[in-house]
């Protein structure tokens, strides 16, 4: 947790608006464990101005890949929160398409549950890159489909919840799972009390 | 809360002992049963474990098992005490959505529910009368009071015609009964019309003619066809539940599917990535495409003879009286010229020799003016009918909107001809009907008066009065609107409402006192005046019919927050529970109408409660698809109310008609209508020679005065001049717009409001092919100005006595189209799944911009007088920049078509 947060430097309002998102996860990680204690969630401003907002609190760090590793627009399939059910998530370099929510120097480098939040459909398998669009889906249940690109947006479909994103932190090369934006299918609470 | 979006990462679980409630969908057509979970905020919620919740599930849960998506939750006040409701598909359910599928409307239907603490704050919960400009707080009594002394001053002074009625036709039988019955029992009034047409008429007229019901087959039908045709929508899109419970399955199963569509979305493309055949023809040419196929059909011999044989009329039997009477009906007059009627499929006057006839059917041509593939209709002509080898495919056909409201008349006489040439119409998976848009909420509490209609089509008949043409020509002088928009719901929309500019904002007499004879006297002097008075019932204030336009405002309770009725899409009647209590001071429509009723001296509005409203128009239902009437009679037998027994059924309902045995004290339903493989014993286990059963024609038959099936022709040249007027000249583009899933038959609370469809689509968006957006300089993100000056509009309530007097040349020669502008703004969505040459756009506006309709032509179909809603002509030129372009939080850029 002492590592800091790898910048990236761009010019455009988008790129700063992920670096900002990132600053502020990362100040609230930094000082979170030790000043929010008695608060079971919080809302935390990914995009000042443009307002996204997600209960993240008092999930593991996990290290789940390694960025020099990752091959363009080729998902790298992990498990978090925990290894229970619908825990099933998927990590991409999306070929250089700037992405809400992304890390790595180009702002390409998403994760995202696998479970469909509409009926909890599996989406292994589904990644498509169409010209400049990353989609999940369609899920072979109902055939929704899920923006990458926009913090997992239904693009097309039956959901009526974005699907959820693994927020991702960049170590030097190495990428962490630090906390999950939305509900998992089949779960009341992402976070299971044992 | 915010209004934007926040995902959550926990949500609370009805305990075991939370209340359990049925109810339907709001929204669309296909109405897919609710349980509605509620319990006190003050008492524990459920746990994770499957004796701590309601639904006796361990967390957590497998997939289609039940959860509960954080947007299923909300808090309401239910007999003044807040409640937690979880409200959910029903996972029980064996009908609709089977096992509990949703779509993204129902799915997010809890944040409907009037919060403060959410979007839906600003719910109207006070009657409002506007005084000096601003819309103001009354009480129940002076809204009402000063709205019926007015009305009656309107009908006294310038008569019932003075007195327009623009309401829903679909939210739930109560209120649709009891507005009607004050409009048409009562005032009596020929403007009066429904949200989506300019006047009183059917939306099919070729259905209607043919005998076919928009909606006799029944969802399972569309699944047990073996070829399916399917015009003018995507029903995952729209009617979603049709899609991926019948028809997805049964083209797994190897069903074919044939569509006509400008444009391509994700059914679409999911049935292509399965072998469908996609014609994606330009707007407006279905009819010439469905009279190439049938006539490859017929020249052929591919026909279904035997059918035919049985089941089509020959001219004699189509002239010998069509059962309303030999001159005044609608039929009749169409016919006068021989312009559709023809003496059955074969013979000198047949339909075949009609086809064969008729240059714009041969399929090069047809082909040409579509913009398609001649291939496609020998293909499409092969798969309906087998091509002649093995057994007869069966085959079905669903329409919709895009088709309908394109070619009002010849489209849809076109596919009930072809149907009937394919065998379609009264046999399992061999129907023909509308796949439907809002849900069937409507009974007649009166008659249409039609006779003090002043418009006249030619021959003896009078037609329905257009609402919106009365309006413009100064006769309206009060325009009492129910739970819809009125103007931007029309085409040509910025005319009309320059019109409630002039004649309501401009008027020189403004209330400008609390007192509540001078507030009379005011708005009774404008109406003299020539001016005109708005009277609006709604949820929320709406843009501009209530904002800018509404003298007086009635808050009205609505889904949840009164028991009512319904019915869906395969005639599915069923009881939306109240579970919660309705905002402020709002009350139900048809108690706001019982109470002006009463204060205008009508008698028949002492009504207790919905259920008393309901129980009265039962009879009324009496003989139509929905007929929910003996639905009472066994209630009372059993010695309840119609709402209660209805309750009994829960989200399973019954499909109208509904017949009861009381020999046996049984209630059925009815899976089809024109059902031809109904036998005499399935009629008598029925009991539907007994009582107050009510035995009708087209429950083994067809709607005409023989029971057989009218083949009619639907000639190009009734509309080719429209069309070919149309027709983008100069860098102009077609546009055509409509609905996205998203957001249908759901626009009315759910756009601004309910956050998660906020995000996705926070304004407006085109569609553009990449040819014509690259000739224009147009990315997607960018902010374009579809803009024309070309919209034509019908200025003048006419009396018709030549043959071709409402025909669209004629009435430019003579002086009754004039050209009106307009302009909306979108975010440019360029993709390769809308056609060349074509734009399409949502036709309403999600933010505050000017609503897409403004571009289309507000000119009546002129046989129908429905419009043409999908007809329009823009050009479109980039004006900036959207945020949306660069940013990665709103809307989505991916195309639909992705599979």
């Amino acid at each position: 947790m002492t590592t800091p947060v790898e910048i990236v430097k761009k010019d455009e309002e988008s790129a700063a608006e992920h670096d900002l998102c990132m600053m502020t996860r990362r100040r609230f990680l930094m000082t979170g464990s030790a000043t929010v204690v008695s608060v079971s969630t919080i809302s935390l401003s990914l995009f000042p101005g443009s307002s996204v907002h997600a209960e993240v609190v008092n999930y593991p760090r996990k290290h789940i890949a390694r960025l020099s590793e990752l091959k363009d627009d080729e998902p790298v399939d992990f498990s978090y929160p925990d290894n229970g059910a619908h825990s099933s998530a998927m990590l991409v370099k999306m070929g250089g398409a700037k992405a809400g929510g992304a890390i790595g120097p180009q702002s390409d480098v998403v994760a995202f549950s696998y479970v469909c939040t509409h009926q909890g459909g599996p989406l292994q398998g589904q990644y498509k890159a169409v010209d400049n669009h990353r989609v999940l889906g369609q899920c072979p249940m109902h055939l929704s489909t899920f923006d990458l690109t926009r913090h997992g947006i239904v693009a097309s479909g039956q959901a009526y919840e974005s699907l959820p994103q693994v927020l991702l932190e960049l170590d030097g090369d190495d990428i962490y799972a630090v906390g999950i934006m939305g509900l998992l299918y089949g779960r009341n609470q992402n976070l299971i009390k044992s | 809360m915010s209004k934007e979006y926040t995902p959550r990462d926990s949500v609370p679980l009805p305990p075991k002992n939370a209340e359990k409630l049925t109810t339907c969908c709001d929204y669309c057509i296909v109405a897919c049963g609710y349980n509605v979970y509620r319990w006190p905020t003050s008492a524990a919620d459920g746990g994770p474990k499957a004796g701590q919740n309601a639904f006796g599930e361990d967390f957590p849960t497998a997939m289609l098992k039940s959860w509960v998506a954080p947007t299923q939750h909300n808090v309401v006040m239910h007999k003044g005490k807040p409640h937690n409701v979880v409200i959910i598909p029903d996972r029980e359910s064996k009908v609709v959505n089977i096992g509990g599928d949703s779509s993204i409307r129902g799915g997010t239907i809890a944040q409907k529910c009037f919060n403060p603490d959410t979007p839906t704050r600003d719910r109207l919960t006070q009657p409002l009368i506007r005084i000096n400009g601003t819309l103001q707080p009354v009480s129940w009594e002076l809204a009402l009071d000063v709205a019926a002394e007015v009305g009656k001053h309107v009908i006294k002074e310038h008569g019932a015609n003075a007195y327009s009625v623009k309401q829903f036709s679909y939210q739930f039988v109560e209120n649709t009964y009891a507005v009607s019955k004050f409009a048409k029992r009562h005032i009596r009034t020929a403007s009066f019309t429904f949200h989506d047409t300019p006047s009183d008429v059917t939306s099919t007229p070729g259905f209607r003619d043919a005998g076919f019901d928009n909606f006799a087959p029944s969802y399972k039908d569309w699944g047990d066809a073996d070829v399916l045709m399917i015009c003018g929508t995507d029903p995952y899109e729209t009617k979603t539940m049709i899609f991926t419970q019948f028809i997805r399955p049964a083209i797994e199963k190897g069903m074919k599917t044939i569509w006509l569509n400008p444009r391509e979305t994700a059914g679409l493309a999911y049935a292509k990535s399965r072998g469908a055949l996609h014609i994606q023809l330009y707007p407006g040419t279905d009819t010439v495409v469905l009279g190439a196929i049938s006539r490859v059909i017929l020249e052929k011999g591919w026909e279904d003879k035997e059918w035919i044989d049985k089941w089509v009329n020959n001219m004699w039997e189509s002239s010998s009286g069509f059962g309303q009477g030999t001159r005044n009906t609608p039929w009749q007059w169409r016919t006068t010229w021989g312009k559709f009627q023809t003496d059955g499929v074969y013979g000198k006057k047949g339909y075949k020799q009609w086809l064969l006839s008729q240059k714009e059917h041969e399929p090069k041509a047809a082909a040409v003016l579509a913009g398609i593939p001649v291939e496609q209709i020998y293909q499409a002509a092969e798969w309906l009918t087998g091509g002649g080898k093995g057994e007869r495919p069966k085959a079905s056909f669903g329409i919709e909107k895009g088709f309908y409201w394109s070619n009002n008349t010849g489209n849809t006489n076109a596919i009930s001809s072809i149907a009937t040439i394919c065998g379609a119409g009264g046999r399992p998976g061999q129907m023909v009907g509308r796949f439907g848009g809002h849900q069937r909420g409507g009974t007649g509490g009166g008659k249409y008066p039609r006779n003090k209609s002043p418009e006249k089509v030619p021959g003896r008949r009078r037609r329905a009065l257009d609402t919106d043409r009365w309006l413009v020509s100064g006769h309206t002088r009060l325009a009492h609107v129910v739970g819809t928009t009125w103007i931007q719901a029309m085409c040509g929309s910025e005319g009309l409402q320059d019109k409630f500019d002039e004649l309501v904002t401009n008027n020189p007499h403004q209330v400008r006192s609390k007192d509540k004879a001078s507030i009379i006297g005011t708005l009774k002097k404008r109406a003299d005046s020539g001016g005109m008075v708005v009277l609006d019932h709604d949820i929320y204030l709406r843009n501009p019919i209530g904002t800018k336009y509404a003298d007086i405002v009635f808050p009205a309770a609505t889904w949840g927050e009164e028991d009512f009725v319904r019915s869906n899409g395969e005639r599915r009647i069923r009881l939306y529970s109240k579970f919660y209590d309705a905002p402020g001071e709002a009350r139900p429509d048809w108690w706001i109408i019982a109470q002006l009723g009463k204060r205008m001296g009508f008698d028949g509005f002492d009504w207790k409660d919905s259920n008393e409203v309901c129980e009265e128009s039962s009879r009324f239902s009496r003989g139509n698809r929905k007929a929910y009437h003996m639905i009472k009679v066994a209630a009372h037998k059993e010695g309840k109310t119609l709402h209660q027994k209805l309750r009994e059924m829960g989200t399973e309902g019954i499909q109208g008609p509904t017949f009861y045995n009381y020999a046996t004290g049984e209630l059925h339903g009815t899976v089809r209508l024109h059902d031809t493989t109904l036998t005499e014993a399935d009629l008598q286990r029925r009991g539907e020679y007994v009582g107050a059963n009510m035995l009708n024609k087209k429950t083994t038959h067809f709607n005409t005065q023989t029971g057989r099936i009218n083949i009619q022709k639907h000639p190009w040249s009734l509309f080719s001049d429209y069309w070919s007027w149309m027709s983008p000249k100069d860098d102009e583009l077609w546009h055509t717009n409509g609905r996205i899933n998203e957001v249908w038959q759901s626009g009315f609370d759910d756009m601004e409001r309910r956050p998660y469809i906020a995000q996705r689509w926070p304004e407006n968006f085109v569609e553009i092919h990449p040819d014509d957006a690259k000739a224009r300089g147009i990315e997607s993100g960018d902010w374009v100005l579809m803009h024309s000056d070309r919209v034509p509009y019908h200025v003048h309530t006419i009396k018709g006595v030549g043959g071709d007097d409402f025909q669209f040349s004629e009435l430019m020669k003579n002086g009754h189209i004039k050209l009106d502008k307009g302009a909306a703004k979108a975010v440019a969505m360029v993709t390769p799944a809308v056609k060349k040459g074509v734009m399409y756009s949502y036709f309403l506006s999600p933010g505050k911009g000017q609503a897409s309709n403004a571009l289309q032509g507000r000119v009546v179909d002129n046989i129908s007088g429905n419009y043409n809603f999908k007809m329009g002509v823009s050009k479109v030129k980039k004006i900036g920049e959207s945020k949306y372009k660069k940013e990665f939080v709103h809307m989505s850029f991916a195309p639909r078509n992705i599979v």
